[in-house]
């Protein structure tokens, strides 16, 4: 008799899920899913408000990457009123999305993620967390509290908060950059240096020990797709859409970001919330891609920056034309980091962040508009349908997690088929458990945007017989 | 004495900001920040205090309360979400928290979005203003 097992709720992730594993009649794994349970529905909330609001209410999408939902979002606004900003609100925009990057992955690295490379997959789940590090990692930990801090810093001292900020709109940004700011920004940069290339010589150290959970969780051909900017270079902000296989070959190159719908469509399962998106000429499911620090480095062929681009250079060696291993997000978070904690450090030196016009002033010119920009975790656009008044009358938001929903559902499936092995009395072990987590955490999916709930990110299994009964459920809290 | 309040809740969504409205009835007497969600930086932001005190709206009880931040659970993982207790214990150990961290719990009714407090979130916010008032 086959069954389905259930982990329920997936923990260290941002949001609600589950995975439910389905055993044959051997009690070997035959399929395992991954579940989004949560639904918000922010697209709907959005009707019948004025555009200009949409910035401060997309922020309150998530409290992980409010900066990028604001910038989608004013960017959005500003194809609607049909100007070009100012540059110094552009080079605003692009600071504060490098801090969002900065802090979001210093948390996905240091808080969620480390525990299973420094204490092991099989370390017991009491202990296998940022507060079990404490005793014999502590300046570790120490490190990636302050990179995140610095990257919210950032954040508050430019955006006048860091959680939800909303200090961009149509047409510019509402507040100057000051050389106070500046000077308080550059004196965090040593550290923060500091601080990644420790993080970095330390995984790379680490990385050989992982080999079977780099082979199957998450190891399999897909296109990657991300921004670049109009050289093929590394590009958060604005840019083309570039869409390599998994040899990394371009199948599609200097797509326009605000066509989007015209090369990506949306496909829906009955099990998850969460929508499925594909690249159209390749069909669904087919046509499935990655999105994120992974597809973003797949992509590039270059970062711009020196410590970012010779990292990168490593990076590439590790694949054979592209990094396939899903298990590399982490190494690739790594590099992001430095690239734009490299990046702010060269911003604070641009004569064009002090420039006193940060406002472009129109009314609605368009009816329709599409701001796009990198997320941390990857490509992010937002959609906006007006009428002649600028009040709301539709939305569409495409989420990074949305686009990784396929490779993850692989993902687990993957690492379930490699992994999970039911004792004589049908139990499994926990650290066979924690490795299926552990493969969706590599997408740091964060489930509150990409349903648009209000996530505190734990994770159920449940074990589901060929009968179709459930057989067991693991639930832990979060 | 250094003491620091953390104002944490969600002024969008009606009582649950009440603690937000806690810092306007203080006012510039007091060192605070106002926050929707605790975040780990805030365990380096609080190391260099005397006391802490996390205000915070609750539901399902009577009145004002004021008790010390417990330790943190054997399951805590500090994810997306985090409460004072990992908040504190962070602190201690990385940042060398040595203080006092109390949790001061506001009562409230409803969580329904809106800028406005209901009549018993505003008579509890007063309680607790004086109650601080008092103690820091």
């Amino acid at each position: 008799m086959s069954r389905i097992q259930f982990i329920e709720p997936v923990t260290r992730i941002e949001g609600h899920a589950k995975i439910s594993i389905q055993l044959d009649e051997r009690g070997q794994v035959s399929l395992a899913r991954f579940h989004i349970l949560e639904f918000r529905g922010f697209e709907k909330i959005c009707e019948g408000r004025p555009f200009q609001e949409m910035p401060g209410l997309m922020s309150r999408t998530c409290g992980i990457c409010p900066v990028s939902h604001v910038l989608a979002s004013s960017k959005a606004g500003d194809m609607l009123l049909g100007v070009e900003i100012p540059i110094a609100a552009e080079q605003q925009r692009r600071l504060l999305n490098y801090a969002q990057i900065l802090q979001s992955h210093a948390l996905s690295f240091f808080h969620l993620s480390s525990p299973d490379f420094l204490m092991g997959m099989d370390a017991p789940p009491a202990q296998r967390n940022i507060f079990g590090l404490l005793q014999n990692e502590s300046d570790f930990v120490r490190r990636g509290i302050r990179l995140r801090q610095f990257g919210q810093r950032v954040i508050e001292l430019v955006g006048g908060k860091k959680v939800h900020p909303g200090w961009s709109g149509p047409g510019g940004v509402h507040h100057r950059f000051t050389s106070e700011q500046r000077d308080e920004i550059l004196g965090w940069i040593p550290e923060a240096t500091e601080s990644l290339s420790i993080a970095l010589d330390r995984w790379k150290g680490l990385i050989d020990s992982f080999r079977p959970e780099m082979d199957f969780m998450g190891n399999f051909p897909s296109l990657f797709l991300a921004t670049v900017n109009e050289h093929g270079g590394l590009e958060y902000y604005d840019g083309l859409i570039r869409i390599v296989d998994g040899r990394g070959n371009a199948i599609a190159e200097k797509l326009d970001p605000k066509r989007y719908f015209t090369y990506l469509g949306e496909a829906s399962e009955d099990y998850s919330y969460v929508k499925f998106p594909y690249y159209q000429p390749f069909g669904y499911p087919q046509g499935h891609y990655r999105v994120g620090p992974l597809a973003r480095l797949n992509v590039a062929a270059y970062a711009g920056t020196p410590r970012a681009d010779r990292e990168l250079k490593e990076f590439k060696q590790r694949g054979e034309g592209a990094v396939c291993e899903s298990f590399h997000f982490h190494l690739a978070r790594l590099i992001e980091m430095i690239h734009c904690v490299e990046r702010i450090e060269e911003l604070m030196a641009n004569p064009d962040l002090y420039g006193e016009n940060i406002q472009a002033h129109a009314s609605l010119n368009r009816r329709e508009g599409v701001g796009s920009c990198e997320a941390p975790r990857g490509t992010l656009f937002h959609h906006y349908w007006v009428d002649s008044e600028g009040l709301m009358e539709r939305a569409n938001l495409l989420i990074a997690t949305s686009q990784n929903n396929q490779a993850m559902n692989l993902s687990v499936d993957q690492a379930a088929r490699r992994f999970l092995k039911a004792s004589a009395t049908g139990e499994f072990e926990e650290g066979m458990l924690n490795r299926l987590e552990a493969a969706i955490r590599c997408y740091d999916p964060c489930l509150s945007c990409s349903t648009h709930a209000l996530g505190q990110m734990p994770l159920m299994v449940d074990v589901v017989g060929a009968d179709g009964k459930l057989i067991r459920r693991i639930a832990r809290d979060c | 004495m250094r003491t620091l309040l953390i104002a944490l809740g969600n002024s969008l969504r009606g009582d649950d900001g009440v603690a937000h409205r806690v810092l306007e009835l203080l006012g510039a007497r007091v060192e605070a920040r106002s926050v929707m969600q605790l975040t780990p930086e805030l365990a380096a932001e609080i190391a260099g205090f005397d006391t802490v005190v996390f205000l915070d709206a609750a539901a399902g009880i009577q009145t004002v309360t004021m008790e010390d931040v417990p330790e943190p659970t054997a399951a805590a993982t500090l994810t997306h979400v985090s409460r004072p207790a990992e908040i504190v214990a962070l602190s201690t150990a990385l940042f060398g928290f040595r203080g006092r961290a109390l949790e001061c719990r506001i009562p409230v009714a409803d969580f329904a979005a809106g800028q406005q407090l209901s009549p018993l979130a505003e008579h509890f916010a007063n309680e607790a203003a004086q109650l601080l008032g008092q103690t820091i």
